[in-house]
């Protein structure tokens, strides 16, 4: 059965994200491979081709596995360099929304406490363990999470956010 | 892997993921599942969005002797969209020194935007009659220095010392 438009764009969103994290966000082709993987997608289940549902992410992902290669292959083959890739397409994300983006995201920094950061910077960008966290910064378990979470919610509602204005500005 | 059982759990795996640190199979597991789990897939987005925040950082400036050193006042990355780049990169063109030292003993990861922000500021500093020379990169980003044989042009130091007495007087 064939998906209704609303669960396709949510794959389209998704898609979105896991092709930006394989050829980068500023790849001017995000787009064209989200494309391709849904196109053939949506070919394989006119086809019934998907024969457990519950392996639908599976199939998609390598479907988009293989668009992705494709890619990779045929900008070898015509000798593109990576430094190509910032060229005149535009990105799926407007340089006025980034800006905007990096403001709300910077408010939401502020509101927090500079010990806060630093606990949220050991965890995400130096790797450090819960529990090396926790015994340098003299916390408990309890109050690791709790930082951790909070500032997780603050910056889901930035991102819902800015979903709804990506879905309504058609990108 | 069951990822709703555990909120941290799951919220290291999806650092992990940003940080590109996950097995291939890992990740595709992980890719496999958030294509159709909106729960997931926010989750991701939301930690994306914290990380980038974190990210940024500015750049502090010290003079010793006749040597500027430019050096991040927190963890940074030189990624092609973290504000790093873009700290380092005004912090470096506003000077008319002629003498830089860069300290990367902060940088975690470095992309070739990153690198080529690094060359840029080696011309400008070329430029201007002067030098550029590099401190403390970690062992990441000294092996992407090596692999893209910038280090034949970046002088590249671990001690502070010995990195400012190669300036010529």
């Amino acid at each position: 059965m064939e998906p209704d438009s609303q669960k396709i764009e949510q794959y389209r969103i998704r898609l979105r994200s896991k092709v930006s994290y394989h050829l980068g966000k500023f790849c001017p082709d995000i787009e064209d491979v989200v494309q391709e993987t849904l196109t053939r997608f949506l070919c394989a289940l006119r086809q019934e081709k998907i024969l457990n549902p519950e392996k639908t992410g599976a199939f998609l992902s390598g479907i988009c596995n293989n668009v992705i290669q494709e890619y990779r292959r045929r900008l070898w083959r015509e000798s593109k360099a990576d430094a190509q890739w910032s060229g005149s397409k535009s990105p799926s994300t407007s340089e006025s929304e980034m800006l905007e983006l990096r403001d709300a995201v910077a408010a939401a920094l502020a509101q927090m406490g500079e010990r806060d950061c630093q606990v949220l910077r050991a965890f995400y960008l130096q790797e450090k363990e819960k529990e090396e966290i926790c015994q340098s910064a003299s916390l408990t378990d309890g109050q690791f999470r709790v930082t951790l979470f909070r500032a997780k919610d603050r910056f889901r509602k930035i991102y819902r956010q800015q979903l709804k204005q990506a879905a309504s500005a058609g990108h | 892997m069951q990822y709703h059982q555990d909120p941290l759990q799951r919220e290291q795996l999806i650092r992990n993921y940003l940080l590109k640190r996950l097995d291939a199979g890992a990740q595709e597991a992980f890719e496999s599942h958030y294509l159709v789990c909106q729960e997931c897939f926010e989750e991701l987005g939301a930690s994306e969005l914290l990380v980038s925040g974190l990210a940024e950082t500015g750049v502090d400036q010290r003079r010793l002797e006749d040597v500027l050193v430019l050096q991040f006042s927190g963890p940074a990355q030189l990624t092609r969209d973290s504000l790093g780049l873009k700290s380092l990169l005004q912090g470096m063109l506003a000077q008319k020194d002629t003498k830089v030292l860069i300290d990367l003993g902060r940088v975690s990861r470095i992309d070739s935007a990153g690198l080529g922000l690094l060359l840029r500021c080696y011309s400008h500093a070329v430029h201007h009659q002067g030098m550029l020379k590099l401190l403390n990169p970690n062992a990441e980003v000294e092996r992407l220095l090596r692999l893209t044989r910038l280090d034949e042009v970046l002088e590249t130091y671990h001690d502070e010392q010995q990195a400012l007495e190669s300036f010529p007087k």
